[in-house]
């Protein structure tokens, strides 16, 4: 093989090499993103535990992975109905904003409780803490690793 | 983007604004990306000039000079305009391209000419001036694209632009290679499928948003079959028939194919409902075989596909070409410019720069760059698809992976066709084939998602906004 | 209890389960793309219809085929535009050589070999290497076991006959001539000055000189086929050398009757009444005695041990061959026969037999070595620019035990030289060699004069040269066949000695 050709087939594996070059800062850099991702929202963020729910619906145990935006109420639109006369057809919102769980009253009849506590109009949420929209008591925990 | 201290509540009706107050951000992964980009296609050129030339020096620079100046302009209005979209579509996109390039200055010249103001263009020129209005478009629509209003809001509209624009073809249309494909308005010809490709997207991913608690909870059986409701099947019928006049009035069963494909993926993301896929695909290919039996065309095709060697002469010239272009260039390829054997002064595949670019670039790249061709465009999906799964609702979301299936499928249709895995149609290779009208339409695509995944990343609004927020999405009704 | 699940799932999983199809379809496209330009890269890089292939016939030289004494019986000459054709050494090697025209394709050991010749095969390290060489074709050289010297006899001996000779060495399966005539002038094909007028006559001539009658011709074997019979007969212990039938002299006077039909043989007034055993019975090539023999071994034994000596398939060579039959299994019987009487018929080589001659060469052969066959090749090395590769002997059946090999063996020298056989085959023996062998006569049930047929093999205690010779309608295979043999034998044994 004479010099000359072999400086061409130089050239020639070098631009494939970085074809592949940057393929792989690509991909570092979707990993680096979906890192970041993990840590924000869009995946799943974090789940609602039924502990008490004198009517039934939803049934005690029951668990629900929740959006950034999760509505409660006794109205079938909600994303989580909550059948029990002393909820409201619109009774609270959660959200996840930044690196927490608010809780929103939606001015309901009866208030929502964090903690056994009436909150005003927003609180912040922890997980592990239970949320009461009338009689069914909700807790917020963190979201299986999946 | 405007600042973060203000509420980033999605305006109603918010028109592309022209920029206005410019806060210019730092993007160093695209700038990083789009080095390796420059560096990679200045050793590509190299690695081509002394294919054709012989000598170890850049082949033709100027264009690729114009070229990676436009790619560098696009990162620099980028910056200023201070946008969070997404940092790796410019960068792969722009690899595609310049691949792109490199292998039209490769092809013999004549194959496309223009002639403007005295000189004639050759088409490598050609190609460049596509690509850079590509550039320019997509970039233009990322940074000015604040809003998806427009296009949510007048999905029907939309609809019925995108049936306008196929019977249009129909009647208008002029046949190229016994497929009714383009159309000519005054001087312009184009493809209005590759058009179409985006309408569809956006005219699903209104109606299935919208429609999607519909689609999920509510059941008809038939027997043993749970289905939504029957009404709402009706556009998965209407697509049916669309795809099919296709097939018989354009002869176009790539784009039948693509059409169909996306639509089905759609209504699968959108419902999780894999029953709806699986009796659109038995609709799909119950629709195909009788086809094959009524129209000839399709038949040959099919032949054609199952036993391309059985008439190498012939009907099976193309992808016996194509598939011999595979095999001579292996693992590692024969070098750019040494590939592609003439015969009597033609590159021995027909219509190799814009059905076959895979196979020249198999033959000159082999293997090992088909796969990391394959694994661009795998980037260009993943990246949609993220900005879906990310978007802050469901019509974004299903719009950004409506545009990454668009490009993704087609890019898929057309590698599989080059590669005997499917039948041979004639769509493009997206960023690659040579073509006006595939390279902005792709580029409306690339704009688009850069677009929407700066709303990708953006948080929810605060718990107080959300009221208002719910109250401008959806009307309360009375109680 | 755990009930995952909101009433609105997001849309996140079904996203993923998309980009899981997707990249699973993109995986299908890699692996297409490595089946086709690695996996069938160096099969289709030498397709006929690959650019690079037509360009380099033109101005890559191929290699040469030679043959066993070193003559060089392929030449690459320049036309009028500069661009190469091949010529050849003589008309006799085409059927073995072939040609390679631009216009009409590849045939014979140009086509066999065409990836050789051209220089386009190779390993895939040398495949890849190729790539950074200046000059990236390697044709090669063939080396045939053929020898120009007999290929030459042989046609003469055939002379204005249409036949065949095949001559190979039993030892090691080396064929030494493949002959058939007519026989054409491939140079005349390969020329481009005279292409299209010397092909359009040669697919018009009536008496077919394009088709290889040594490998291709299937025709009716006659008495030749016994020998087949006696190897199932005693291969399979149906039979022994001293097997006797006691209705075999009475029925030499109005036939043996078989289900009505009745089979005739025209060596009463030598033998008489005697009863006959293998060897006298191949000595006067009793049809009887192997009619009978045929219906003691069975339809499905004959088959059995015909398919072993390559029958029923095309034999693996470096040309193709015609599949030979020894029925066409059109019946139910075992075997595939019709009924006793196409058995019986076919135990002595009439029936619905059809055989090449380079199937009986090997007969022959199997003979000759003592039972085992050896498989047959004509070319016996390549060489190219990266040294060279053998084709050595390889063993392509044992067909029969020794002893009954041996026996079969005694048999056929007493055809030949037997006081009886010496009657019914002359010509066939080689002066002070002793010689084995057996001639035939092929009836086409009245459509004009049978074929002469000859197959043996000298010398007979060791034998170093089998042969089976055909000539189409040409009388009784004593009379033409046998002499020819006779002779080609004689000059093999001398060229070897």
């Amino acid at each position: 093989m004479d010099a000359p050709l072999l400086m061409v087939w130089v050239v020639r594996l070098l631009f494939l090499a970085l074809l592949y070059f940057f393929l792989a800062r690509v991909v570092r850099s979707l990993l680096t993103d979906l890192r970041a991702a993990a840590r924000q929202p869009g995946a799943s963020l974090g789940r609602l535990i039924v502990v008490d729910s004198p009517s039934g619906d939803p049934e005690a145990g029951r668990s629900f992975d929740l959006d950034a935006i999760t509505t409660l109420g006794r109205d079938v639109n909600n994303a989580i109905v909550v059948e029990d006369p002393f909820a409201s057809a619109e009774h609270a919102v959660l959200t996840y904003r930044g690196r927490g769980w608010y809780v929103e009253d939606l001015g309901s009849t009866n208030g929502t409780f964090v903690n056994g506590r009436a909150i005003a109009s927003v609180a912040p949420l922890g997980f592990g803490d239970e949320v009461s929209i009338g009689q069914v008591r909700l807790r917020l925990e963190r979201a299986r690793s999946a | 983007m405007t600042g973060a201290s203000r509420p980033a509540a999605p305006r109603p009706v918010e028109l592309p604004r022209i920029l206005g107050d410019i806060h210019p951000r730092p993007r160093w992964t695209e700038t990083r990306l789009l080095l390796v980009v420059a560096v990679a296609l200045v050793v590509g050129s190299i690695s081509l000039g002394a294919g054709l030339t012989g000598r170890l020096a850049p082949y033709e620079p100027t264009l690729l000079v114009i070229y990676l100046v436009t790619l560098a302009g696009a990162h620099v209005a980028n910056v200023l305009a201070g946008r969070r979209s997404d940092e790796v579509l410019l960068p792969v996109v722009g690899l595609l391209g310049g691949i792109s390039l490199l292998l039209m200055q490769r092809l013999p010249q004549d194959l496309v000419t223009i002639d403007v103001a005295g000189s004639t263009l050759g088409l490598g020129a050609v190609q460049l001036i596509w690509l850079v209005l590509a550039i320019i478009v997509a970039t233009t629509l990322g940074i000015v694209v604040r809003s998806d209003s427009w296009l949510r809001q007048y999905k029907y509209t939309w609809a019925a632009a995108g049936i306008a624009l196929l019977l249009l073809t129909f009647v208008f249309g002029t046949d190229v290679a016994g497929q009714r494909l383009s159309l000519r308005i005054g001087p312009f010809a184009g493809q209005p499928s590759e058009l179409l490709k985006v309408i569809l997207v956006v005219f699903l991913a209104g109606y299935l948003s919208e429609n999607r608690s519909l689609l999920i909870e509510q059941d008809t059986r038939i027997g043993p079959i749970r289905l939504p409701p029957l009404p709402y099947l009706a556009p998965m019928v209407a697509m049916w028939a669309i795809a099919l006049l296709i097939v018989v009035v354009q002869r176009d069963l790539g784009a039948a194919l693509l059409f169909f494909a996306v639509f089905l993926a759609l209504v699968y993301a959108a419902t999780g409902r894999i029953s709806l896929v699986v009796i659109g695909a038995i609709l799909f290919f119950a629709g195909s075989a009788l086809m094959a039996n009524i129209f000839p065309h399709v038949r040959d095709r099919i032949d054609i596909w199952l036993d391309p060697f059985a008439d190498p002469l012939g009907s099976g010239y193309q992808v016996v070409q194509s598939l011999l272009a595979f095999a001579r260039g292996g693992l590692i390829g024969v070098g750019l410019g040494e590939g592609l054997p003439t015969v009597g002064g033609r590159p021995p595949i027909p219509e190799v720069h814009t059905d076959f670019p895979l196979a020249a670039l198999g033959e000159e790249l082999g293997l090992v760059g088909v796969i990391a061709i394959l694994g661009l465009f795998f980037v260009v999906i993943e990246r949609g698809l993220r900005i879906g799964a990310a978007a802050a609702d469901d019509f974004r979301a299903i719009l950004a992976t409506g545009l990454a299936l668009v490009v993704g499928v087609q890019a898929f249709i057309i590698a599989a066709g080059n590669l005997k895995v499917l039948p041979l149609t004639g769509v493009t290779l997206p960023f690659v084939s040579y073509g006006g009208s595939s390279l902005l339409v792709n580029a409306i695509v690339v704009g688009l998602l850069l677009a929407l995944s700066d709303r990708g990343v953006e948080p929810p609004p605060p718990p107080s906004g959300v009221r208002r927020w719910r109250d401008r999405l959806r009307p309360r009704r009375a109680r | 209890m755990l009930v995952t699940g909101t009433r609105k799932r997001p849309l996140g999983r079904t996203i993923v389960h998309v980009a899981v199809v997707l990249a699973l379809a993109f995986g299908v496209l890699a692996g297409a793309g490595g089946y086709w330009a690695v996996v069938r890269s160096s099969d289709l890089s030498q397709s006929p219809y690959d650019p690079a292939v037509i360009a380099a016939s033109r101005r890559v030289p191929r290699g040469d085929i030679i043959d066993r004494d070193g003559n060089v019986l392929t030449h690459n000459e320049k036309d009028a535009n500069g661009e190469l054709y091949r010529s050849y050494s003589g008309d006799e090697i085409s059927h073995v050589v072939g040609y390679a025209s631009p216009r009409y394709g590849r045939v014979g050991l140009e086509l066999a070999y065409d990836a050789e010749l051209s220089g386009l095969a190779g390993d895939p390290l040398a495949d890849a290497l190729r790539k950074f060489g200046t000059n990236p074709y390697d044709p090669k050289d063939l080396h045939l076991s053929m020898s120009w010297d007999l290929q030459r006899a042989s046609v003469s001996a055939l002379g204005s006959h249409r036949g065949a000779v095949v001559m190979l060495d039993p030892r090691n399966g080396e064929v030494l001539a493949l002959a058939s005539t007519p026989t054409y002038d491939a140079s005349a094909i390969t020329n481009p000055a005279t292409a299209d007028r010397a092909f359009q006559s040669l697919r018009d001539d009536a008496a077919q000189p394009l088709l290889p009658r040594a490998t291709l011709g299937r025709y009716v074997p006659g008495s030749v086929f016994k020998i087949v019979t006696a190897i199932a007969g005693l291969g399979s212990r149906a039979i022994t050398p001293d097997t006797t039938y006691k209705e075999q002299p009475p029925a030499e006077k109005d036939g043996l009757l078989v289900e009505g039909f009745r089979i005739r043989d025209g060596h009463h007034p030598q033998t008489g009444d005697a009863l006959l055993d293998l060897t006298s019975a191949t000595e006067v090539s009793c049809n009887i005695w192997y009619a009978l023999t045929g219906l003691e071994t069975g339809g499905e034994q004959l088959v059995a041990y015909a398919d072993r000596l390559g029958f029923g398939s095309s034999i693996p060579f470096d040309l193709p061959t015609a599949p030979s039959q020894v029925t066409n299994e059109s019946g139910s019987a075992p075997g595939g026969f019709v009924d006793d009487v196409e058995l019986a018929n076919a135990a002595y080589g009439q029936g619905e037999t059809f055989v090449t001659p380079f199937q009986m060469a090997l007969v022959a052969s199997t003979i000759a070595n003592g039972g085992d066959l050896m498989k047959p090749r004509i070319v016996t090395s390549i060489s190219g620019r990266n040294g060279s590769r053998q084709i050595g002997p390889s063993p392509m059946a044992h067909v029969l035990a020794p002893n009954d090999a041996a026996a079969i063996n005694r048999a056929m020298v007493r055809a030949v030289e037997g006081p009886l056989g010496r009657q019914f085959t002359t010509g066939a023996k080689v002066p002070g060699v002793t010689t084995a062998g057996k001639s035939g006569t092929a009836e086409l049930g009245g459509r004009g004069e049978p074929h002469s047929w000859f197959i043996g093999f000298a010398p007979a205690e060791s034998p170093t040269v089998a042969i089976a010779v055909l000539v189409e309608q040409a009388g009784r295979g004593a009379e033409v066949a046998a002499p020819i043999a006779g002779r080609l034998l004689a000059k093999a044994l001398e060229t070897q000695r």
